[in-house]
């Protein structure tokens, strides 16, 4: 049988970067075909050139077993290659009939919308593909599994024969996953090939038949899962062996640098009381919307409170800006690194020096080369994959994460927040940010770190709170805490 | 960057090599000098408005903050007062608009196209009260020096254009303060989690923009010899025209005054040229209007081909 993709010999060069070098990719038809490798290593590319949103310098693509030339998104979507990347592109206001069909709803003469038709088509797909929904209620007003399965439907509507899934499950829980892989099988029944990206192993073997992994531009292997293993899988992403996951290393517990007590914001905290030592790493955990990230962000200053003290290294503080919780030594590493962690368009360097540049100037006045100086000592340290005259647009999540991580040492922070610092982290990268996190307890800094991932939660705390509806539900020491505990806290489950 | 930067420079230059074909006057020391005066007003209010476009605004009152400021000026030189008053007074008109402007857009959160379209009104009605519609005119010969002097063959209106320029391309390229200003435009809430008083630095912006106008309006004056409270009209389409012709994004957080200075200087030498070929002033706009998006598309395919 014709593989329904072939890629060949795919080249892809940016200013500076070759993203790909000579890639291959086949597709069979109803297969789950796995896209592994680290942050950088050219999945993202590869996919956007499948898609029309770059176009390649070298190489060839042939669909169904014909030669052809994908010069735009419109090309990919007239194949039946559909995209569903990690932001869902959908409207809340409209019902979810509107969504699917948004730009391609049935229409009386005149372009009047025929409602009629519009609502059995979407029924009818809907059903088609296994999904529980009703097509009038308001995209609004549905999780955010039950969005995703929208966009899969949008996506699906037509002839569409491949579809690209980025990291779907990085905001699902795990009954919404269920959800998710079930129909995942429905579709490859259907005979719909699916190249999955992901850098979550254990669903690798769970939805996978075969598997690539990228490495620098390259495709390492491409095999049956069942010839590999995980270790195997991770060798030949990071091309080093990774003994320890987690090489924690604990220190003992000094002096009290951080104190919250009776914490609460409307709506999203209440009564968060808690404390942080130097030398410690507190992990939070909870589910999404317990309240983790708004509790980072009031500490650093981002959002105000509306009740309780926070103190620093003993003494009370009102933090009124990101600047005052700066100023005393907190440093905030955002959930959303692109919205908040970093101004794409500025080179490395300038990110870098940003919160210091009143410590920089002369007067106002920035030496010429300051910024650089301040930031290559960092890269270098960080093993930034850049130099800190790029601009930190064309850097990889990971590396992007590092600069973000560069930001705060640059400065005298010695209270760190990490927001899911390894989100999107390929396992190399993971790594570093973790011996990253022991030297800087080791040095005296106290870390709060939120996470999803229970194991790299248990892995790396000293301690775990977890938090359920906005406030803190438990308590677990490192020795402890098990998978099992802290989840059923987080469920609210009495333990 | 750089290849977007020349492409508006052989612009520049392809635009004065047809002018020359065309018509022996244009390649004239004295009307080149014309040239370069009679760009240097909207010049200098494009560099307001490019400190408010790269840090993602837009500043639609500069026309009537020139008009405003010229009027305080022209009162003040004829009651009498002396010239450092009057000029004073100018730049803090300038600065208390464009501030107000900034508090409207940072601290009340309005969006700048609706608190600078409202001071666009207010100004020029505040211009149009205070003089009660009549053009302030006749000034002595100390102040309209500023207009009419030079420094050697250097018109002074070209003196000024180069010295704002010079400045400010320092405070947007060496300061934190122009730091600050791409950063905002960039990603303002990571800037304002870096720890930077992004209030205070957008309030700052749309002073500085009043600055210029401000700035604009004593050139203006000195050289008309002349406050009009209706001068200054659809100045802020021509500042945005050449900000826009010098590569500046209107989402925000990249472009050049360097830039903004060619994109002034095309439009400056555009307007010539169509005088000297007799073109009449309708047609003028027809081509000028033409010019403006056929510069930006080259500008956004070029960006499209860069990836």
């Amino acid at each position: 049988m014709t593989p329904v993709l072939e890629m060949h010999g795919i080249r892809k060069a940016f200013p500076g970067v070759v993203a790909l070098d000579g890639v291959d990719l086949t597709l069979h038809r109803g297969e789950v075909h796995m896209l592994l490798g680290e942050n950088g290593a050219g999945k993202s590319t590869l996919m956007k050139i499948l898609s029309g949103a770059y176009r390649k310098d070298q190489g060839r693509i042939v669909v169904d077993g014909k030669d052809v030339e994908i010069q735009s998104p419109r090309d990919a979507l007239a194949l039946g290659i559909r995209v569903i990347y990690q932001e869902l592109n959908l409207i809340p206001h409209l019902s979810v009939a509107e969504n699917i069909f948004l730009g391609a709803a049935p229409t009386h003469r005149f372009g009047v919308i025929d409602w009629r038709r519009l609502s059995a088509a979407t029924s009818q797909l809907l059903t088609d593909l296994g999904m529980n929904l009703s097509p009038d209620t308001p995209l609004g007003q549905l999780s955010l599994a039950q969005r995703q399965m929208v966009e899969i439907a949008k996506a699906l509507k037509g002839q569409a024969s491949i579809l690209v899934m980025d990291e779907p499950t990085s905001a699902l829980t795990s009954r919404e996953v269920d959800q998710l892989f079930a129909l995942i099988a429905r579709l490859t029944e259907r005979g719909v090939a699916i190249v999955y990206i992901t850098h979550r192993l254990d669903e690798v073997y769970r939805i996978g038949q075969r598997v690539s992994v990228l490495r620098d531009g390259r495709r390492v292997t491409t095999q049956p899962l069942s010839d590999v293993t995980v270790a195997e899988l991770v060798r030949l992403m990071a091309n080093r062996e990774v003994g320890d996951h987690f090489p924690k290393q604990r220190t003992t517990p000094g002096k009290e640098l951080l104190r919250v007590e009776g914490l609460g914001r409307r709506g999203a905290l209440s009564d968060i009381s808690f404390c942080l030592r130097a030398g410690e790493v507190v992990g939070i955990a909870g589910l999404l919307g317990a309240g983790r990230s708004e509790l980072a962000r009031v500490i650093a200053g981002a959002d105000r409170s509306d009740s309780g003290t926070i103190q620093c290294d003993g003494q009370a503080t009102n933090f009124r800006t990101p600047a005052d919780a700066i100023r005393r030594g907190i440093g905030l590493l955002p959930e959303d690194r692109k919205a908040e962690g970093l101004v794409a368009g500025l080179t490395v360097a300038r990110n870098t020096a940003l919160p210091h540049g009143r410590r920089l100037a002369r007067s106002g006045f920035l030496p010429r080369g300051c910024e650089e100086r301040l930031a290559e000592p960092i890269v270098k340290d960080l093993r930034v994959k850049a130099t800190p005259t790029q601009e930190v647009r064309l850097l990889s999540g990971g590396n992007q994460q590092k600069v973000v991580l560069g930001k705060w040492l640059a400065g005298d922070a010695h209270i760190f927040i990490f927001d899911e610092p390894t989100r999107g982290v390929d396992v190399g990268a993971k790594i570093e940010i973790y011996n990253l996190m022991n030297r800087l307890t080791a040095s005296g800094a106290g870390i709060i770190m939120i996470s999803s991932e229970l194991p790299e939660l248990l892995g790396m705390s000293d301690r775990i709170l977890v938090m359920c509806r906005g406030r803190i539900r438990a308590e677990f020491s490192a020795a402890d805490a098990t998978q099992e505990r802290v989840l059923s806290a987080a469920l609210g489950l009495a333990s | 960057m750089r290849a977007r930067r020349f492409g508006t420079v052989i612009g520049l230059g392809v635009l004065c090599a047809v002018l020359w074909a065309l018509t022996p006057h244009f390649l004239t020391v004295s009307n080149l000098l014309n040239v370069a005066q009679q760009t240097s007003i909207n010049a200098i209010v494009a560099v307001g408005m490019t400190f408010v476009i790269v840090s993602g605004g837009i500043d639609l009152s500069v026309g009537s903050i020139v008009a405003l400021s010229g009027v305080v000026l022209g009162a003040l030189l004829q009651g009498g007062q002396p010239l450092a008053v009057a000029l004073a007074a100018a730049l803090a008109v300038g600065l208390g608009c464009g501030l107000l402007n900034g508090a409207l857009v940072s601290v009340g959160g309005l969006p700048p196209f609706i608190a600078t379209l409202g001071m666009m009104s207010v100004a020029r009605g505040a211009a149009l009260v205070f003089t009660e519609g009549r053009p302030v005119s006749g000034f002595d010969e100390g102040f309209r020096s500023l207009a009419t002097g030079a420094i050697g063959f250097v018109p002074a209106p070209v003196v000024v254009m180069i010295g704002v320029y010079m400045a400010a391309h320092v405070v947007l390229t060496r300061t934190t303060f122009g730091r600050y200003v791409y950063a905002i435009g960039g990603n303002e809430e990571a800037t304002r989690l870096s720890g930077v008083a992004v209030r205070f630095h957008k309030t700052a912006i749309y002073g500085v923009s009043g600055v210029m106008s401000a700035i604009a309006a004593i050139v203006l004056t000195a050289r008309l010899n002349s406050a009009q409270p209706i001068a200054g009209t659809m100045y802020e389409l021509d500042a945005i025209a050449a900000t826009v012709i010098g590569g500046t994004s209107l989402m925000g957080g990249e472009g050049t005054l360097a830039g903004t200075l060619v994109g002034a200087l095309i439009m400056g030498v555009l307007r010539n040229g169509l005088n000297l070929l007799g073109v009449s002033s309708f047609l003028q706009q027809i081509v000028i209007g033409g010019v403006i998006v056929g510069a930006v598309l080259v500008d956004t395919v070029l960006k499209r081909h860069r990836v």
